[in-house]
Formats: structure tokens, C-alpha cells, sequence
């Protein structure tokens, strides 16, 4: 019984978070209707753990005021509950969260809310938390220098705990969700620890998308490319190409720290220039290495 | 050298696809042949007064495209044309189909050429679309370079309605 109450609690914790971070907030109605079944199982959690909702939303006004729960049965609800979801101030704030993760294995509490892959008390995998980002897995706030040998060593860390190859003797549920969260990890580790893919995974944090299809006709640029890669296909021999790679590297570490200033300043277009060149000596690069 | 141009260019990646499992999404017959057979590799003087050179680019994949072509002063009409295309197979085949197409043909009429028509010539799927678009807009390079090279020589306005043409 008690197992259960817990596990509601986390329940509408992650739908929740879940549906606070989707930007549009069309999806009140299948709250209401997850709430509506989990009320009726449990009454008295509400009144027990209707602090955890009742906060203020730091900086991103995630609030909808009246309204957010507007369930049809309200009537068959106790006074309790009611009081509960008509109270305007309905936030939901992301990292400052009231809300607590709890284990679904053994009911305890999450030490840390936003970083909550593992259960340490039972030894269990806990499910993929979406809202979790990638820097956040690491221990890592938003910032675009990073140590690549404290990444790999928390990375061990990690699949010494998540791997699926530990947990052969454990339940079907948990077997799936230390699938889901090595392959998580690993994600995070390819994508924080090449230069390039980690400024944008910075830039999407932002909400800045890198378009896919974008063309472009600046000559200056493009000459460059041209010349670079005219230079890679006609070289001949180990040493040509050393050199050529040598100039690449100096090129990408410039635009490196260009992204970064600009990053810092939240100069989105400067930044976006400067994957976009990043891009192309990357690619010139593996080409390189591929006639190596 | 050409074999060994496209060879480069082209890498291991479509050599593992044609042989690849035939559940695979593959290139079309078309794509292949175009690398087997390169037709147009290569470069013109830039400085020649004839020459119109086109030069785009796709930074999120890396692709770099040179179209050149060379336009008879008086007909007005494109005696040759030659590209340079660093990228995947659909961008190679897409810029070799826009040079065979622009030749013998008149400049304005080049600009009506679409990438749609490109990427079905070549059953292009939807992720290359782009790679369509992308010759497609080398060509209209090309032809506004022209014209502004005439236009900056003849210092004359001849060349006003076709450039806009070719914004368009």
C-alpha cells in the first residue's frame, strides 16, 4: 500500500516535469485524466504531498494560473482534493523542484532530483529522465570547455552502475531501463566529447536548432573549403597531408573558442557561424584520415 | 586522375551501399552511374570573360559545390559546362545532371531548371532532397556571375533583367 501511494506520487512527478517541458501546455486535459484515476486510488496523498506542488517557478513562468486542472468529476472528488486543484498557483519549476524522485524498486528517496539514473540505497536502475541533460548526467553545469579525462572516468563510473550486462538477474522492467539509460549515457559522453557535436548540444539547450538544409553562398568561406579540399585530394604522401591536418587543427581550435565567446555572450548567429565552420574542417579532416 | 577524383570524393561510403544487403536503402542506378561514369569534372579559368562560376555550399553537411559554365557572347547560350563537388553521392550526381542539362541550352532557360526535376531524374530520397536544391542554386550562381562579369566589363545595363531572373 504504502508502495503504491509512493509510486503514484512519482507518477504524476514525471508527467509533471514531463509536461512542463514540452513548451506548449496544450496537455492539461491528459493531466487532469491521469490525475482524475489517481486520486481515486489514493485520496489522502494529496493532502500529504500537496506542498510539493505548491512553489514558485524560477525564471521560466511555467504557471497557467486557473484552470490547469479541470477535471469533470470534480464533484466526486473529497474537499481535500478540490482545495488542492483549484489553487491558481499551480507551478512546476525545473531544477528548484519540491517534487522528489522516488526509487521505483524500493520507495526512496532521490538524493538529487535533476540526477537520479541510479537508486543507491537498493542498487536498482531507475527510468530515463528526459529532462536531464546531457551535462547534468556528467556533473557538468552548461559551459563549453570541458575536461575530456574527467568525462571518461565519470563515464566508466556510470556503466559500472548502468550497464546491461549487470543486471542479467534482475527483473524484465529493470533490464529495460538499464538499456535505455547506458545507451543515455553513452549518447551523452559521444556528444560532450567531440568539440563540434558539444557546441550543438549547447546551442539546442538554448532552443537554437542548426538547420539541416541550410545552403550557403559566402564566397569567402566556401572558397576556403574549396581550396582545403582540393589541396587534401591532390596531396601526395603522409607528410602532405600531416600538414594539411596541422592547419585544420589550428583552424578548429580558433573557431573553437570563437563559438565559445560567442556562446558566452549569447551571440546565437556567431555561434551558428562558427559551427558551420567548424563543420566543414571537421569534414575535411575525416577525409584526410581517411586517405591516411 | 578523373577516377581517381571521384574515387576521393566519393569514398568508401557508396562502394558499401551498391554492395551492400538489398533490404538497405540504395542508391539509384542513376546515382551509381554518375560516379562510374564522371562526366564534367573539372574547372574553367575563373578569370575568363566567358566563364560563369557558381559556388554554394551545405555547412551542415560539409558539401561544397562548383558549377562553371562557359556562355557564348553572342548566342547567349552555354557552350560547356564543368563541376567540382566535394560531398555525398546525391550532391556529385546532382551537380554532373545540372551540367549535362545547362549545355547547348540558354541562359535564361537554365534558370527555370527545379530541383524537383533533379532529384526525380535521380530518385533522390527525401533526406537529399537538399542535395537537389543545392545544384540548383549552383546553376543560378553561375549564371548571375556571368552576368555581373559582363555587366562590370560592358558597364552597360543589358544585364539587369536576367540578374534579377536569377535572384528570383
Amino acid at each position: 500500500m504504502l508502495k503504491k501511494k509512493l509510486c503514484s506520487s512519482s507518477q504524476i512527478s514525471a508527467i509533471l516535469s514531463r509536461s512542463v517541458t514540452s513548451t506548449n501546455f496544450s496537455s492539461p486535459i491528459s493531466i487532469s485524466h491521469c490525475c482524475n484515476s489517481l486520486i481515486f486510488n489514493s485520496p489522502s496523498l494529496f493532502s500529504s504531498s500537496s506542498s510539493c506542488f505548491f512553489g514558485r517557478a524560477e525564471g521560466n513562468p511555467f504557471h497557467s494560473g486557473r484552470g490547469l486542472f479541470v477535471p469533470t468529476s470534480i464533484s466526486n472528488l473529497t474537499r481535500d482534493n478540490a482545495r488542492f486543484l483549484r489553487n491558481e498557483n499551480l507551478f512546476c519549476s525545473l531544477s528548484k523542484s519540491a517534487e522528489k524522485y522516488h526509487c521505483w524498486n524500493c520507495g526512496a528517496d532521490a538524493e538529487n532530483s535533476t540526477l537520479f539514473l541510479f537508486c543507491e540505497a537498493c542498487r536498482s536502475v531507475q527510468p530515463v529522465n528526459e529532462s536531464t541533460d546531457y551535462f547534468q548526467i556528467f556533473g557538468l553545469g552548461r559551459e563549453y570547455k570541458v575536461k575530456v579525462e574527467e568525462l571518461e572516468k565519470k563515464y566508466k563510473d556510470w556503466q559500472k552502475k548502468l550497464h546491461p550486462d549487470l543486471v542479467h538477474s534482475k527483473s524484465q522492467r529493470e533490464r529495460e531501463y538499464a538499456a535505455e539509460q547506458s545507451a543515455r549515457v553513452i549518447d551523452a559522453y559521444r556528444t560532450l566529447t567531440d568539440p563540434l557535436s558539444r557546441a550543438i548540444y549547447l546551442v539546442k539547450l538554448e532552443g537554437v536548432l542548426v538547420d539541416e538544409e541550410e545552403r550557403i553562398t559566402d564566397p569567402e568561406l566556401l572558397a576556403e573549403v574549396m581550396e582545403l579540399r582540393e589541396a587534401v585530394d591532390e596531396a601526395e604522401g603522409t607528410r602532405a597531408l600531416n600538414e594539411i591536418q596541422v592547419q585544420l587543427q589550428e583552424k578548429l581550435r580558433y573557431w573553437s573558442n570563437s563559438f565559445e565567446d560567442a556562446y558566452l555572450n549569447k551571440n546565437y548567429e556567431d555561434a551558428l557561424a562558427s559551427i558551420r565552420r567548424m563543420t566543414y574542417y571537421k569534414r575535411t579532416n575525416e577525409e584526410i584520415v581517411k586517405k591516411l | 586522375m578523373l577516377r581517381h577524383l571521384t574515387t576521393t570524393i566519393l569514398g568508401q561510403r557508396l562502394r558499401s551501399a551498391v554492395g551492400g544487403d538489398v533490404l538497405r536503402r540504395m542508391y539509384h542506378e542513376r546515382v551509381v552511374d554518375h560516379y562510374n561514369n564522371p562526366r564534367n569534372v573539372g574547372s574553367f579559368d575563373k578569370n575568363d570573360p566567358n566563364v560563369g562560376t557558381g559556388l554554394v555550399g551545405a555547412p551542415a553537411c560539409g558539401d561544397v559545390m562548383k558549377l562553371q559554365i562557359r556562355v557564348d557572347e553572342e548566342s547567349g547560350k552555354i557552350v560547356d559546362a564543368c563541376f567540382k563537388t566535394f560531398g555525398c553521392g546525391s550532391a556529385i550526381a546532382s551537380s554532373s545532371v545540372a551540367t549535362e542539362w545547362v549545355k547547348g541550352k540558354p541562359m535564361e532557360e537554365v534558370l527555370s531548371i527545379k530541383n524537383t526535376e533533379i532529384a526525380k531524374h535521380l530518385s533522390l530520397p527525401p533526406v537529399k532532397l537538399h542535395c537537389s536544391m543545392l545544384a540548383e542554386d549552383a546553376i543560378k550562381a553561375a549564371v548571375k556571375d556571368y552576368e555581373a562579369k559582363r555587366s562590370k566589363s560592358n558597364g552597360s545595363q543589358d544585364a539587369e533583367p536576367l540578374g534579377k531572373a536569377a535572384d528570383a
